[in-house]
């Protein structure tokens, strides 16, 4: 009853504050008026929707798709700043955790961006400034020329072991690819050790990431089983802690040549019944899959986001809707800006 | 110090006090988190505020029965 210590974390608080977040998040109907629109209309339209300040902000150096898609990137990095900024305790450790993939995606960005030879802005412009690491260390990121010294500022900063990084850089042999494995299965197993999964609502949020690693498992599997590659090549891309595909079957699923064989593998898996269909039909399109796949990950963050209403369950539901909500702007906008009809889009959309 | 009254009116005296106080702490644990979840949403939304103060508020009313069990105790019993 007493335990109320900081260390527990300020639900009331950052739960109250992303609720009334939430409540202006686009809805259906939304995406559905956004579809019948030109990319100005929507940049108009989102502009009305609490992108205001970043579509001004950005509007004399920008326009059209690249001006939603950077305020759109720029808004959603402010937004969860602000929520990482509100939590304490405990749930800072998850929130932070849970948002270290920006900072992993804007290493990611700068290594990518070196190596093709992109000057300062043109990186900056990419990055998304939504996990612990600010602008300023993210600047002093890319003013640096050395990967390895990029390697090892980034593991002081973001509190990673430089060494770890830097061996496993040195391991690859200089391969970029590699290095990002490494910070995905780092991301997950550091996520993962940041929940204390002995209340029911950590457990949740645990098990949701474990279902997170297999949706990324899966389709790791299967679009490399479309390129024609599988068996023990595939392993050493497969990120540890899945819930339902331990090693075990993730060893079933790679050694089997097509993906109608690992048709019977994957029945054993919870959302097999939402892929079934496009996996058993003759052409597999694994785009389509990946979207039925997110779309279950939704359902499954629904599902709980409303059972424990003071913990960091309702804080990462908001994140997830977020980042999606941003997620389907964008493709509206890249999907209209190309042409695509619009069941196509909206066969896009996760909703 | 020279103790005066009976016992019965002592008792009586610690069950309004502690009617009083442990009301008092009910509602104030309950008024912290309302508290912070209405500094939340007026944060975000600053016309939430006179709805947030109705429920800021509400808990009082447990600290408002335990007073009057104190008041009944003392001047009923």
């Amino acid at each position: 009853m007493f335990s109320r210590s900081g260390k527990k974390g300020n639900y009331a608080y950052t739960v109250a504050r992303v609720k009334a977040k939430k409540s202006h998040l686009l809805g259906e109907e939304d995406y559905n008026k956004m579809l019948q629109m030109s990319v100005p209309e929507i940049s108009r339209y989102i502009s009305e929707s609490g992108y205001q300040k970043e579509m001004v902000d950005l509007a004399g150096r920008l326009e059209g798709i690249d001006l939603v898609e950077h305020a759109t990137y720029v808004n959603m990095a402010k937004v969860f700043s602000s929520i990482l900024s509100a939590s304490q305790g405990e749930l800072e450790v998850m929130v932070a955790a849970y948002l270290e993939k920006w900072d992993i995606w804007n290493l990611k960005v700068i290594l990518r961006g070196k190596s093709y030879g992109l000057n300062t802005d043109a990186i900056m412009e990419d990055l998304v400034p939504a996990g612990r690491l600010g602008t300023e260390s993210l600047e002093k990121l890319i003013s640096l020329d050395a990967t390895e010294d990029i390697l090892a500022n980034f593991g002081r900063m973001a509190k990673v072991n430089p060494q770890a990084l830097l061996d496993a850089y040195r391991e690859s042999g200089g391969n970029f690819g590699a290095i990002e494995d490494y910070l995905d299965k780092y991301y997950y197993a550091r996520l993962i050790a940041s929940i204390d999964p002995t209340s029911r609502p950590t457990k949740l949020f645990q098990e949701y990431v474990r279902k997170e690693i297999d949706v990324k498992n899966l389709e790791t599997i299967l679009k490399l089983k479309a390129e024609g590659i599988y068996g023990e090549d595939v392993m050493q891309y497969i990120i540890p802690g899945g819930k339902q595909i331990d090693k075990r079957l993730a060893v079933q699923l790679v050694n089997a040549e097509t993906i109608e064989a690992a048709a019977s593998d994957l029945s054993q898996l919870d959302f097999y019944e939402t892929i079934r269909d496009l996996v058993e039909s003759d052409s597999v399109s694994i785009r389509d899959v990946v979207t039925e796949m997110k779309k279950y990950e939704i359902a499954q963050a629904k599902k709980f986001s409303h059972l424990y209403p003071l913990s960091v369950v309702p804080v990462i539901d908001f994140m997830i809707h977020k980042e999606l909500e941003v997620r389907n702007i964008r493709t509206v906008a890249r999907g209209i800006e190309s042409g695509l009809d619009k069941e196509t889009i909206k066969g896009l959309l996760v909703i | 110090m020279v103790l005066e009254g009976d016992v019965g009116s002592g008792l009586i005296a610690i069950g309004a006090g502690l009617a009083v106080g442990l009301t008092g702490l009910g509602a104030g644990m309950a008024e912290g988190d309302v508290g912070a979840a209405a500094v939340g949403a007026i944060t975000e939304d600053m016309s939430l505020f006179g709805k947030s103060m109705i429920f800021v508020v509400l808990p009082e009313t447990i600290v408002i029965f335990g007073l009057v069990i104190a008041i009944i105790s003392i001047f009923v019993m």
